[in-house]
């Protein structure tokens, strides 16, 4: 006998009921229980980090976490970022510098940078490396994304200045 | 008819390329940046079940019995596997050499650790793994044998007992009077090395899903395949099916690298959805399995090197022993890697006489796949590691020892010993450029300087070749058939004039589309928005083999101007009739068909191509009036191998040199990489940005392969790194930043002047690291042989120095 839990958690600014085995991974969730599936899959024990996404504005892995951990959380996954199709700044970053080959790894990058960039929008370049350590992309080896993402910083920089303006 | 494909970038019908050659956003980003890219885990089938696999706990042992009652008897459960079901339905996998395959499920007994033995198709995954805690497997365990060397002796114990060894290959391939050579030889150099297990690890792991028809006996499988119609052939093969009934979907997937296996798990799904009748059955491997099971390792080798070489530092001949050891069975084709470096056995050099004593062995551990590179890299490793050993006791400078040595650009085509022709290079020009680059006489003086502080700073410079577009011949000595490995592309406009290209792979990462779209809008004079890449299953694609091998740029290149050679061919004689001229005086430039001298007498391509489908009152008789084709390109002028496996196998010879500079902390043993450079040369670069990519891609599995990445296998055949905290990919705070330069020596034999340029800069790395390792530890008088050179080894190696040394 299954037994389930409701979970009510908002993603992408919609909200969401639903009723979850306890065991279920976020990430399992996300991707089977919503059709979220640009949340990729790459290790199942929290070390390549493509499964990153953001709670509560912070990076997880939704490996690690239990759907039920996750309720009454806000969520961002990389199905947030884009407008309609319409790239987010750090994806534009990423198409311009070249910093995704596969792009299995990406979706767990582009949350990880999200986060930075929030937290700090003129990081240092051993800021960046420190915020991507924990993410391992197997194609690229790491150049293009440190310059997509310092082009992620440049971009969103000049949006808020043209904004304020 | 025969088609002229252009072999230089000015043969294109464009005054001036807007996309060839140039730096162009690729166009599979957005779709992949969005997370919108349907990876294999991304569909979901009406009725779709879920498979999970129960593998041996132990490396060699009997299955004496399995009980799966209890599981079958779970409601959520639609079938369960054994070896009974692989019997009934299939056969041992095709093997390289041939005959060391085995079933999808252990049907005796099992071989590896991770071995699947039982299957389960169950309504979700979850389900699926509850019911492997059901199954109940008898084992009776064998003796194992984890160590290559002691699966030679006559008293191991062996995996394929009918064989009565587990020697699955042992010969030596002679080139020229070697024995003679080394006779005479003034100074000859012998080194032992070992290499360990390392493997592809792409992101994404293997998936599919496989759906059978019970009515007409086909199986349909989508998944994340490299090689699509080459899995097919397996299949057809394991399962037993007539190969037209075996139809492959490739689903854009996360990387390959050689390594993404797929074998076992397509046979285990077919032959789940096989007994569930008909249900497609989906199977995600996880990592773990990935790991001990999958497409993950490769190049476990033993190497025993000797150098003949003259006072000089002329190299005059190189010998090479290799133990390999490939694992349970010869299923991953891992044996295609020990074939491999004969298509560059002496690298860039003019050593003219060679000998490759080669051994392939079974034992208990996970059958060995490709990887990048395809076994030049620990090739290259112990050559470049040899050319240092003879330059430090003959007190010649490593840039001035490879110097010495180079094929000069006068002597191409240039073939090698091993068979190989070389197709063009400058190898001088870029040795010349990284040392500028690295501003080498300034860091060697840095180095005296830091020496002198008693700290351990050492500089690497490697020079290797990549061989580019694979061949079959080049993989004759393990019993690959056949010669030219065709691909092909369906390139067709609509009446709007918009293009679609039709290819036999999908996505991996290369940006093979984007240079579908380039070649396209140079050759049509189209933007490349205006061209569209399609993805064709098995059965409806042109032949084709996908990426691989350093292959698939120059290839696709060559078909898909084959294609728009033969549209051109078709619009000309339409145009013809329009512009009232004769064929002959019609031209194809910069998107329009023209009088010939006559610019103004143009009418624009798609107003040509709108007549061929709008207008048949204007058509010719003779003109066919699809304004489509298929072309097949296979490289051109590829020859048989010989008695010793010598042929003209992979077409292109792209080159290049690394300079890295090291430091060794002696407390601790780790290295750290302080300087990167590269000055490379693949011809005419299609896409700089993605060649570059590509190189940096490279250094970092390089790196890794060199200092941090190993599996690690206990005498019981039990695999020690089977997470990556174990197993140790590079982060970005291993790789190095790298400083690149590009020379361009066109090839005068591939389309456009193209060289094969996937795998270059790992063929290199590993050799450049560990080159600048032992510059760093030689003034301590020891050789780091091994890799990876973990801090653990290196710190070995450096006490050990220390305690010879009386003066310490």
């Amino acid at each position: 006998m299954v037994t389930t839990r409701k979970v009510h958690l908002t993603v992408n600014g919609v909200a969401h009921e639903a009723f979850v085995e306890p065991r279920m991974t976020l990430a399992d969730f996300l991707r089977g229980e919503l059709a979220l599936v640009g949340t990729h899959v790459g290790c199942e024990h929290g070390v390549c980090g493509a499964c990153t996404v953001l709670l509560d504005g912070r990076t997880v892995r939704a490996c690690l976490m239990l759907a039920v951990q996750a309720d009454g959380a806000e969520l961002m996954t990389v199905e947030g970022l884009d407008e309609d199709g319409r790239l987010h700044p750090i994806q534009e970053a990423f198409l311009e510098e070249h910093g995704l080959q596969c792009g299995f790894c990406t979706p767990g990058f582009l949350l990880t940078v999200y986060e930075l960039l929030a937290d700090s929008p003129e990081p240092s370049d051993d800021a960046i490396m420190d915020a991507l350590g924990g993410q391992i992309c197997r194609c690229t080896g790491y150049q293009p994304i440190l310059a997509s993402v310092r082009l992620a910083a440049a971009k969103l920089r000049q949006g808020r200045a043209a904004g304020a303006a | 008819m025969a088609v002229e494909i252009p072999k230089r970038l000015e043969d294109l019908p464009t005054s001036s390329p807007r996309w060839v050659g140039r730096e162009v956003k690729r166009i599979e980003d957005p779709e992949l940046l969005t997370g919108r890219t349907q990876f294999i885990d991304n569909v979901v089938l009406p009725g779709m079940l879920h498979c999970a696999i129960l593998r041996s706990p132990l490396a060699h042992a009997r299955v004496a019995s399995i009980d799966v009652s209890a599981a079958e008897g779970m409601p959520e459960v639609a079938a369960v596997i054994t070896g009974e079901d692989a019997l009934r339905w299939s056969f041992p996998a095709a093997s390289s050499p041939e005959g060391w395959g085995s079933h999808c499920l252990a049907t005796d007994k099992v071989r590896f650790a991770g071995e699947p033995v039982a299957a389960v198709a169950a309504t979700s995954r979850y389900v699926a793994e509850d019911a492997l805690e059901l199954i109940v497997v008898d084992y009776e365990p064998l003796e194992v044998v984890a160590d290559a060397r002691k699966a030679t002796e006559s008293e191991s114990p062996l995996l394929f007992e009918e064989r009565g060894t587990n020697v699955m290959l042992q010969r030596v391939f002679t080139w020229g009077e070697v024995e003679e050579v080394f006779r005479e030889a003034d100074h000859v150099f012998t080194e032992k090395f070992r290499w360990n297990r390392v493997g592809a690890n792409p992101i994404e792991t293997f998936g599919v899903i496989s759906e059978w028809n019970p009515v007409d006996g086909s199986l349909t499988c989508r998944g994340s395949y490299q090689s699509p119609s080459f899995m097919g052939l397996g299949r057809s093969a394991s399962l037993g099916l007539p190969s037209n009934k075996v139809r492959i979907i490739s689903q854009p997937h996360g990387g390959s690298f050689g390594g993404k296996g797929g074998g076992r798990g397509t046979d285990i799904t077919a032959l789940l959805s096989r007994k569930a009748g008909g249900r497609p059955v989906k199977w995600i491997e996880d990592r773990m399995e990935y790991l001990t099971a999958g497409g993950s390792q490769a190049w476990d080798r033993q190497y025993q090197a000797s150098l003949a070489v003259e006072p000089d530092g002329r190299v005059t001949g190189l010998k090479v022993e290799l133990l390999d050891d490939l694992g349970a069975t010869g299923e991953g084709f891992g044996s295609i890697s020990a074939a491999k470096p004969l298509s560059a056995f002496t690298g860039p050099y003019t050593i003219g006489v060679a000998q490759y004593d080669l051994t392939l062995v079974a034992t208990n551990k996970l059958p060995a796949s490709p990887y990048r590179g395809m076994g030049p890299p620990p090739h290259n490793f112990v050559l470049e590691q040899m050319m240092d050993i003879a330059a430090r006791s003959l007190g010649i400078d490593p840039a001035e020892m490879r110097r010495r040595n180079y094929i000069q650009p006068d002597q191409f085509p240039y073939t090698i010993p091993s068979g190989n022709e070389y197709d063009s290079g400058d190898y001088e020009a870029a040795l010349d450029k990284v040392l500028e680059m690295a501003e080498y006489r300034e860091l060697r003086r840095q180095q005296a300087e830091a020496r002198e502080q008693g700290r351990h700073l050492g500089i690497g410079v490697a020079s290797t070749i990549e061989p580019g577009v694979f061949d079959w011949n080049s993989y004759a000595i393990v019993g690959m058939p056949g010669v030219g490995v065709p691909e092909g592309a369906t390139v067709s406009f609509d009446i709007l004039g918009k293009v679609t290209v039709r290819v036999g792979f999908s996505l991996e990462g290369q940006g093979q589309y984007t240079l579908a779209a380039q070649l396209i809008g140079d050759y049509f004079g189209l933007e490349m928005e205006d061209v569209r890449v399609v993805a064709l299953d098995t059965q409806s694609a042109p032949p084709h083999f996908g990426p691989g091998g350093s292959r698939l740029g120059v290839a696709l290149t060559g078909a898909i101007l084959g294609a728009c050679e033969r549209i051109k061919e078709k619009l000309v004689k339409l145009a013809a009739v329009l512009l009232q001229t004769e064929p002959g005086s019609v031209e194809l430039m910069d998107g329009a068909l023209r009088v010939k001298g006559m610019p103004e007498a143009a009418i624009p391509l798609a107003q040509v191509v709108g007549a061929m489908l709008a207008r048949s009152d204007l058509l010719p008789p003779d003109v066919d009036p699809r304004p489509e084709a298929t072309f097949v390109w296979t490289a051109p002028g590829r020859t048989p191998a010989d008695e010793e496996g010598r042929a003209k196998s992979y077409l292109t010879a792209a080159n290049a040199c690394h300079v890295v500079l090291v430091e060794i902390d002696a407390e601790t043993g780790k290295v750290e990489i302080l300087k990167y450079l590269i000055a490379d040369d693949c011809g005419t670069r299609l896409n700089p940005a993605t060649v570059e990519g590509m190189t940096q891609g490279g250094v970092a599995q390089g790196v890794g392969a060199a200092l941090l990445e190993e599996y690690v296998y206990d005498p019981e055949g039990q695999l020690l790194t089977s997470t990556f905290m174990d197993y140790l990919l590079p982060t970005i705070h291993e790789v190095p930043m790298t400083e690149k330069a590009a020379l361009v020596t066109p090839s005068p034999f591939s389309p456009l002047g193209a060289k094969g340029c996937g795998e270059g800069a790992i063929h290199a790395a590993p050799a450049a690291v560990m080159c600048a390792v032992n510059d760093a530890l030689a003034p301590l008088g020891v050789l780091a042989t091994e890799v990876p050179a973990t801090p653990n080894r290196l710190w070995k190696l450096i006490q050990g120095a220390k305690s010879l040394s009386p003066g310490d």
